[in-house]
């Protein structure tokens, strides 16, 4: 019997995007697991940016371009490549990926979203975050997990459990109950609407909100931003 | 033959998938259905006690994807209904042991002699959830009026969707009427207003359930007419074998849970 992909390879989804860990085994079931698995769920990872955990395994820079057009063909781009192999670790480098030691896993989840987790030239965070923005006609349910670096518009719900992380602005024609993260990379000047704003969190820059317990249940649109260092929720109303 | 694969799912454990599979199961066989029950909860099997057909195991569905057995010989006549019958799951095996592949190869063989396939998919998203709605037509999402039930259904809502097997519907179980008008209980609009999917049925909780359950005696089969949970599967049952009119669903649904309403408020 053919060993089964989960042996191979996990796939999770993180604050960072989807985090991909390559257990040891030869890189060519690797490459066929990998494949296979992206395809079987590519609508439900699609546009997510991927970390890749690929332990003490070593590639070479072929190997893991071959890794990454595999990726960006299922519409995934890979940003940080953790490595505890050398060989590895310039690998990614010379690809102008970020590395960072595999078992600094849990900043992964715990630790607020900077600059610093993007690759250094992709981004600078004191300009404009990329002026390109992502339109999704649907609601977000539970796990979801949007990663866009730019400005997000969600015409539908964003339901408890999903979550928004977004360089730019984050827009919802629809009700907030999940968690929303505007200007993650640091720009404190974006903005949050939507029609009803009932969030588990809301995080504008390094700020983080958490709504009053007792969140209206009536569609009310509303707008947050930051104001003298605090988050703000404001009623938006026609001028 | 235009069978139908109905596969019952919910993420969180507990809600009542199985008395749910079995309740189903066996209201669609009174209505004169051929029926199978298909436990897929491999190594967690359950579905066999709850239809009280435990004793009757010989070859499990492990044993037929394995071909140990022909699928015939795995399923167990119920010994109530002469169209309901059991594929009960392998006790001593994992979820591992069958393929999303196996499960379609199953069903279609199921759908060439019978009038539905009831799945009972086990709890979680991981391998044992894929394999049950691999061959699944349509999806039914059992939650309970809590937050955390809801939570789940939402998740295995976009995860169905994702794999194309949408539009699920929802079937809330265990509601308990008082509890709502005292604004103890999630309502029935609080949970369509998160989950957005259509409502197929509501289901009272009744303490009948559990004694039914551990007697084997599926309550649809014997349970009282009227506001009881047996007839809020039999009428499911109805709706699910007549989804071709949707909107009348709807408009018994609530007329129900109306009268439901009604009864209690008067009976206190």
């Amino acid at each position: 019997m053919m060993a089964q992909p989960d042996q191979f390879i996990r796939i999770r989804g993180t604050r960072d995007g989807l985090l991909i860990a390559l257990n040891p085994g030869p890189f060519a079931d690797l490459q066929a697991n990998l494949a296979a698995e992206l395809t079987q769920k590519e609508a439900f990872f699609q546009g997510s940016q991927v970390t890749l955990d690929v332990g003490s395994l070593p590639l070479r820079r072929e190997q893991l371009a071959d890794l990454q057009d595999l990726l960006s063909a299922h519409k995934l781009e890979l940003w940080t490549v953790l490595a505890e192999s050398d060989l590895t670790k310039e690998a990614a480098q010379a690809l102008n990926l970020a590395t960072r030691v595999a078992g600094s896993q849990t900043d992964l989840e715990g630790r607020p979203l900077s600059a610093s987790t993007f690759p250094a030239d992709h981004h600078d965070p004191s300009g404009p975050p990329a002026a390109n923005g992502l339109i999704l006609k649907e609601t977000l349910r539970s796990g979801r997990s949007i990663y866009h670096e730019g400005h997000v518009v969600v015409i539908g719900d964003v339901n408890p459990g999903a979550e928004i992380i977004a360089a730019g602005d984050v827009l919802v024609w629809g009700r907030v109950r999940g968690l929303v993260h505007a200007g993650a990379l640091g720009d404190d000047t974006a903005v949050i609407c939507a029609l009803a704003l009932a969030p588990t969190q809301l995080r504008i820059a390094d700020q983080i909100a958490i709504p009053p317990a007792t969140s209206p249940d009536k569609l009310l649109p509303e707008k947050a931003s930051i104001r003298n260092g605090q988050i703000i929720a404001e009623p938006w109303q026609m001028r | 033959m235009n069978s139908k694969v109905i596969t019952v799912t919910s993420g969180k454990g507990g809600v009542g998938k199985t008395t749910v599979t079995a309740n189903l199961a066996a209201a669609l066989a009174m209505m004169g259905k051929k029926v199978v029950a298909l436990d897929a909860d491999i190594g967690l099997r359950n579905l066999d006690v709850v239809m009280g057909l435990e004793n009757r195991i010989v070859y499990d569905l492990v044993d037929v994807v394995e071909g140990r057995c022909r699928l015939r010989q795995a399923m167990i006549k119920d010994k109530r209904q002469p169209e309901l019958y059991l594929i009960p799951a392998a006790q001593t095996r994992d979820k591992m042991a069958v393929s999303p592949s196996d499960m379609i190869l199953v069903c279609d063989q199921l759908r060439k002699e019978m009038d539905y396939v009831i799945i009972d998919s086990p709890a979680g998203i991981e391998r044992g959830f894929r394999n049950a709605i691999a061959p699944a037509d349509q999806v039914l999402i059992v939650t309970n009026p809590e937050v955390s039930a809801v939570r789940d259904a939402d998740r295995i809502i976009g995860l169905v969707e994702a794999e194309e097997k949408g539009p699920a519907k929802l079937l809330i179980n265990r509601l308990k009427p008082a509890m709502v008008a005292r604004g103890d209980m999630l309502s029935i609009e609080d949970v369509l207003d998160i989950l957005a999917i259509e409502l197929i049925g509501v289901i009272p909780e009744d303490e009948s359930i559990l004694v039914s359950s551990n007697q084997g005696m599926p309550l649809a089969m014997s349970g009282a007419n009227g506001v009881s949970a047996g007839q809020a599967f039999r009428n499911v049952a109805q709706r699910l074998d007549g989804a071709n009119v949707p909107m009348l669903d709807l408009t018994y649904k609530a007329g129900f849970m109306e009268r439901l309403r009604d009864w209690l408020a008067g009976g206190n």
